[in-house]
């Protein structure tokens, strides 16, 4: 048996080396020779690296369906140049290590790709696609996180400290009586950077921050943390935590006498269905911004919305939804216009021409309104300010933060 | 060789890394979570010292094995010969503690994580060299008398007791060990990875590890070799609508095994059958 392992053992090592000297950490060159006729593609593929399991799977549900809508919609108007283009939902649980995995396919064969969703995901997956020249719409993190694979990735935000202050200074003065202000913050990706620039806006309205009070990801009550907030005698409120957290804090708040909802601002990462389920009624008049307006009147955007409404039983699509619904248009867009013609043996030169188109496009049409990008980061988003009634986000001030 | 092969087997060989850091202590009946600490403590050195120091990749390794070892070493003085529900409490309260600590030092990313960490060519040769290595030492170990003294006090802490066996000794030992381990897969985590992030050391590790741990089997090394391939490797290579049940199915095969097998897929009897048939096909 000793010997057996031994001589297994050494024939392992040898086998590994064998192994490393083969071994590429690049990317394989594209996989089709060159033809001898004109390349024609019957399909564009689109892969998502999404989260279609896991702790956060109704999100990524969101996001998957505004991609195939935008899909759905490319192929009953004829498809890319003609032909029909495919989103591939790829699921990688929220596990870094199959987020690796997964893109490390890609790089051999995919135009370009789109996510990964979320945080954990981009951070293992996206130093594979930078290192083997794939691009991949990070269409749903902070801009903080997308520039760290720039050109590869795209950021669908302006930096934070630039373009969250505005709405904070102006939510601060619509109501002058608002002098000190604390912020229930929790410890998770970039919502400190959220929750820094907020400071930057209040500061900018001459209010005075007075604490921070940090809320753990697995705190279930929350009675010490408001009576910790009451105790500093606020006259406003700021949060940015997580939806439901936000939610029974605010509940916690009014138990404890808290009257005046417009003194209270959510931030947009706080906006998806659990705050609405979770604090029903007791959210009239408490203000929320976001970078979408759903009240926004055009045939497009109302499609859009009947069609998510009819298939999620009438809920109303949650505010990141309609990102990559905008991000397989741009990839439209780059193809039509750069000439792409889907040919595995030009995979690496068309990549670019595809990263080069977006992360520079000019006035593209998004679902909600046109923006330019510059270098992969968008000039002129707007971000709105809203004010909660029965459910329903009320807009108060269309806010447009200047980075050009 | 591919990119997603490369990565398979570089997982692959973190995953059973980081089961024999939880074979080793279970020797002893310790479920000794705080090796997901020691991975998350030495990755993050490895990470800083690189990116900041221009450490290579070898001193960060060594210095980050000897950093789990050391950690691991110092709070085995008070679970060296806990009970096995104290051991798993102070697991679990260094997973909390650490990840608690990362989130909250900028120095080292905080909550927006570690980048740019980078990449080392040959990394996958490094890392099979090093399970090689361990296996090695873990089958002379489970060969020797502090294995069977192990096995004994498996078996009957007073019982291993009353023949000798300083169960504290022999804790310290293993749980050092397996913090060494951890560390050393920290770092592979590190630099194979290029980023950190804090969510990527939590309970996720445990879950995995232990599936792996008891299904392949948790009295022998091999069990995890042959787990961890099959396991990490089983929803890469199944339809999405298929791998999209995996938890269920993991779930399923874990009932199963614990019926059919409850020592897992293989024991030690196992073992002894396969090598009596050896010798028999040897002496035809």
């Amino acid at each position: 048996m000793k010997k057996i392992l031994t001589i297994s053992m050494i024939l392992l090592l040898a086998a590994g080396f064998v192994w490393a000297a083969g071994e590429k950490e690049e990317a394989a060159a594209p996989a089709a020779a060159v033809a001898e006729e004109a390349f024609t593609v019957t399909e564009w593929e689109v892969p998502f690296l999404n989260c279609l399991t896991g702790p956060i799977a109704s999100i990524g549900e969101y996001l998957q369906w505004g991609a195939e809508r935008a899909a759905w919609e490319i192929n009953q108007a004829g498809g890319i140049n003609g032909v029909p283009v495919k989103v591939t939902g790829i699921d990688t649980a929220m596990s870094p290590e199959t987020g690796t995995v997964e893109m490390a396919k890609l790089t051999e064969t995919a135009l370009v790709a789109m996510g990964p969703v979320p945080e954990p995901v981009i951070m293992a997956a996206m130093p594979i696609a930078v290192r083997s020249g794939l691009y991949s719409f990070t269409a749903t993190t902070s801009f903080e996180y997308a520039e760290k694979f720039f050109p590869w990735s795209i950021s669908w935000f302006s930096p934070t400290d630039e373009k969250l202050p505005p709405v904070v200074t102006a939510w601060a003065k619509k109501s002058p009586d608002i002098k000190n202000v604390v912020q229930f913050v929790e410890n998770y990706g970039a919502w400190p950077g959220m929750a820094a620039a907020h400071v930057i806006g209040l500061e900018a309205a001459g209010v005075n921050v007075l604490d921070q009070i940090d809320v753990p990801s697995d705190a279930v009550a929350f009675g010490p943390l408001v009576v910790k907030a009451l105790a500093e005698n606020p006259d406003g409120i700021v949060f940015a935590a997580n939806a439901e957290k936000v939610a029974k804090i605010i509940l916690e708040l009014q138990s404890r006498g808290w009257e005046d909802n417009s003194k209270l601002l959510v931030f947009s990462s706080a906006d998806d269905g659990a705050l609405y389920t979770t604090g029903g009624d007791n959210l009239n008049g408490v203000m929320i911004y976001n970078y979408v307006d759903p009240g926004l009147d055009t045939p497009r955007w109302q499609e859009f919305r009947e069609a998510f409404k009819a298939d999620h039983e009438g809920m109303e699509p949650f505010s990141l939804s309609p990102n990559y619904y905008d991000a397989v248009y741009m990839i439209k867009e780059a193809i039509e216009n750069t000439g792409v013609t889907g040919d595995p043996s030009k995979l690496k030169e068309e990549r670019i021409l595809i990263r080069d188109y977006c992360n520079n496009v000019q006035n593209f049409q998004g679902l909600f309104f046109d923006w330019s990008n510059k270098d992969g980061v968008p000039l002129d988003k707007p971000l709105f300010l809203f004010q909660i009634e029965n459910g329903q986000k009320v807009l108060v001030e269309k806010v447009i933060p200047s980075n050009k | 060789m591919s990119l997603p092969l490369y990565y398979y087997l570089a997982i692959t060989s973190i995953y059973i890394l980081m089961t024999w850091a939880l074979y080793l202590p279970y020797r002893v009946a310790h479920l000794h979570f705080m090796v997901v600490a020691n991975m998350a403590i030495s990755g993050y050195f490895g990470g800083y010292a690189a990116t900041q120091w221009g450490w290579p990749f070898g001193l960060a390794l060594l210095v980050g094995i000897a950093i789990g070892a050391f950690i691991s070493f110092l709070v085995s003085f008070g679970i060296g010969d806990a009970p096995t529900f104290a051991v798993v409490i102070v697991g679990f309260t260094f997973i909390y503690i650490t990840k608690t600590a990362i989130e909250n030092w900028d120095v080292i990313g905080g909550t927006m994580g570690m980048f740019g960490i980078p990449v080392v060519k040959n990394l996958l040769l490094y890392v099979y060299i090093f399970v090689l290595i361990t296996g090695f030492f873990i089958y002379r170990f489970d060969n020797s008398r502090l294995g069977r003294a192990a096995s004994a006090k498996f078996v009957d802490r007073d019982l291993a007791t009353s023949f000798g066996v300083n169960t504290k000794y022999l804790g310290m030992f293993l749980q050092t060990w397996a913090g060494a381990i951890g560390g050393a897969c920290g770092v592979f985590y590190a630099f194979l990875m290029n980023s950190l992030f804090p969510d990527f050391f939590t309970f996720h590790i445990i879950g995995t590890t232990m599936t792996m741990l008891f299904l392949g089997g948790y009295t022998t090394l091999w069990g995890p070799l042959l787990a961890a391939p099959i396991l990490w490797g089983l929803p890469l290579i199944l339809p999405t609508g298929v791998a999209s049940w995996k938890q269920i199915i993991y779930g399923i095969i874990l009932i199963v095994i614990l019926l059919l097998r409850p020592e897992g897929a293989v024991t030690r009897k196992f073992l002894r059958k396969l090598q009596v048939k050896l010798k028999l096909v040897k002496m035809a």
